[in-house]
């Protein structure tokens, strides 16, 4: 029996990717002195370290201290996202290239791949001697960065829709405001809103991180519980952080998929 | 008249929603607590930030970061690759398609599930702690970063994969790894690889600011000067980034589409 031989340019990728990572990993391990047995004694050496953790601090004192900046945290990260969603909506609308004229939507994706590709900490040192220490760094820099990352997803999104609805507005004498309002936005807003609670989840992991430029949140208090070799308080704060985490995650996955699926209507 | 049938009333999810969205979202405002006054006060000092941010010393950048950027680049390509090859198993147990035991099911499920709400920086901190400042400890964080994002990608892969051709293969006589192995792996290598090019790109974007906490890169650099505020040796620095990142993003984005 004859097998048709795979396309050859399938095959040269596959051994370009293969060649890429032998080379790219030898490259760096070289480049950075890491030998395996580095790597076989790690797990040990944590081991110590979450051992060290336990019990947890879990006085009163320390609580007082580390939930209000949990939840610090928790603020930066929504009031980052409402920014981020604000200013993101009309702007996906000039990038995305249907909504668009074909020069400011290439501009507008520009910009955004500009924005997205400064990190939040590097935002927001630059803007820390502007707004000062404090939580509204935090915000700004999580705002700014989400607007770059939401612009784009929801760009996509408007690009990706059903032409349908939009001509038969047309047909029947809407104008393009119209077709924008009654068309393109009821389309893509249950995507758009999920996006919106998705880029959340993401933005909660980077306010709690914040903190270590000083720009709000429970970065700081971590990374000062480590330097002062305060172990348990230092365990109770990653905790503290991970509940908070995990219970938002379940909370805005379970919305998500309610948005997305929709809600069975009895006619 | 025609008849039109009737509206159906709102949901339960925007009655409750609407309102404490706007709630929240007023109410988180506050507590950031944004005045005025003191942003009026600040605000003079953006020349602080401005005239040295937009007054960039080329020379002093590439003498004294290159070295630098070449370990960030560096660490995102080890991490990378180690964090999406452990996660490649992983999410085999981790998707109910190819594992059929519940409690091992649950078990490497909620664990990529931890290890994903940990902040890379907070692993990389933690990693400093343990191992030692430098960029070990970076590699580390991000295995772990890469590994819960790969884990979680792969596994939602998984489940939704095409379950004929597994059960073709132990209709013929292969062991369950026989059949993942042969007729599921195929499956979702071409997935994989078009998540291990945007994990990639996530490493390379969060490995820049890994030296903020003493895990290597080119973010030691930046932590230095950022504290003396000098922004003029920080800019061409940044700029380097964006044109890694941006031209990293461009190739991968390229590749995806050969591949997929």
């Amino acid at each position: 029996m004859k097998i048709p031989s795979q396309p050859l340019n399938q095959k040269i990728l596959k051994y370009l990717i293969t060649f890429l990572i032998v080379v790219g990993s030898i490259w760096s391990a070289s480049g950075l002195e890491i030998t395996p047995d580095r790597f076989l004694s790690a797990p040990g050496k944590i081991w110590i370290l979450i051992s060290a953790m336990f019990p947890l601090d879990l006085s009163q004192e320390a609580i007082d201290r580390i939930v209000p900046k949990v939840a610090e945290s928790l603020f930066i990260a929504w009031a980052g996202t409402v920014i981020g969603a604000i200013f993101s909506f009309p702007v996906s609308f000039l990038a995305a290239n249907n909504t668009s004229i074909n020069t400011i939507s290439r501009v507008t994706k520009q910009i955004l791949n500009i924005i997205r590709a400064f990190p939040e900490l590097i935002l927001a040192f630059v803007l820390l001697p502007i707004t000062g220490l404090g939580p509204l760094t935090g915000t700004l820099a999580v705002g700014i960065h989400s607007i770059g990352t939401l612009g784009k997803l929801s760009s996509e999104v408007i690009e990706g829709i059903d032409d349908g609805p939009l001509e038969s507005i047309k047909s029947s004498g809407g104008s393009k405001l119209n077709v924008l309002f009654f068309g393109v936005v009821p389309q893509v807003m249950p995507t758009i809103t999920s996006y919106w609670l998705y880029r959340f989840e993401i933005n909660l992991r980077a306010s709690a991180v914040l903190g270590i430029v000083g720009a709000g949140g429970v970065g700081a208090e971590l990374i000062n519980q480590l330097r002062f070799r305060d172990f348990p308080r230092a365990g109770t704060v990653l905790v503290v952080t991970i509940l908070m985490v995990l219970i938002v995650d379940t909370i805005s996955a379970a919305i998500r998929r309610r948005i997305i699926k929709g809600r069975e209507i009895i006619v | 008249m025609n008849k039109v049938p009737k509206k159906p009333l709102p949901s339960l999810l925007a009655v409750i929603g609407y309102p404490f969205t706007i709630a929240f979202s007023i109410f988180s405002f506050f507590q950031i607590g944004f005045n005025l006054e003191d942003f009026k006060r600040n605000f003079a000092n953006r020349r602080l930030v401005t005239d040295t941010l937009f007054n960039p010393k080329w020379d002093w950048a590439i003498e004294n970061a290159s070295q630098a950027l070449i370990e960030t680049i560096q660490i995102a390509i080890l991490a990378s690759i180690l964090g999406c090859f452990i996660a490649l198993p992983l999410s085999f147990y981790a998707s109910r398609a190819t594992n059929q035991t519940t409690t091992t099911y649950f078990i490497y499920k909620s664990f990529l599930n931890f290890i994903r709400t940990i902040p890379d920086l907070f692993w990389a901190m933690l990693f400093t702690v343990a191992v030692g400042l430098g960029p070990f400890a970076g590699v580390l964080a991000l295995v772990m970063f890469s590994m819960a994002i790969m884990g979680k990608l792969l596994s939602e892969t998984i489940d939704s994969i095409d379950l004929g051709p597994l059960e073709a293969a132990k209709a013929s006589g292969a062991k369950h790894n026989q059949a993942v192995f042969s007729s599921a792996l195929p499956q979702i290598l071409p997935n994989f690889t078009a998540y291990f090019l945007y994990i990639f790109e996530l490493c390379i974007r969060a490995s820049v600011i890994l030296g903020l906490v003493g895990a290597g890169g080119v973010g030691r650099i930046i932590e230095t000067q950022r504290i003396f505020l000098r922004f003029d040796r920080i800019s061409p620095i940044i700029i380097f980034i964006l044109v890694i990142v941006i031209g990293i993003e461009q190739f991968s984005v390229w590749l995806r589409r050969k591949i997929l």
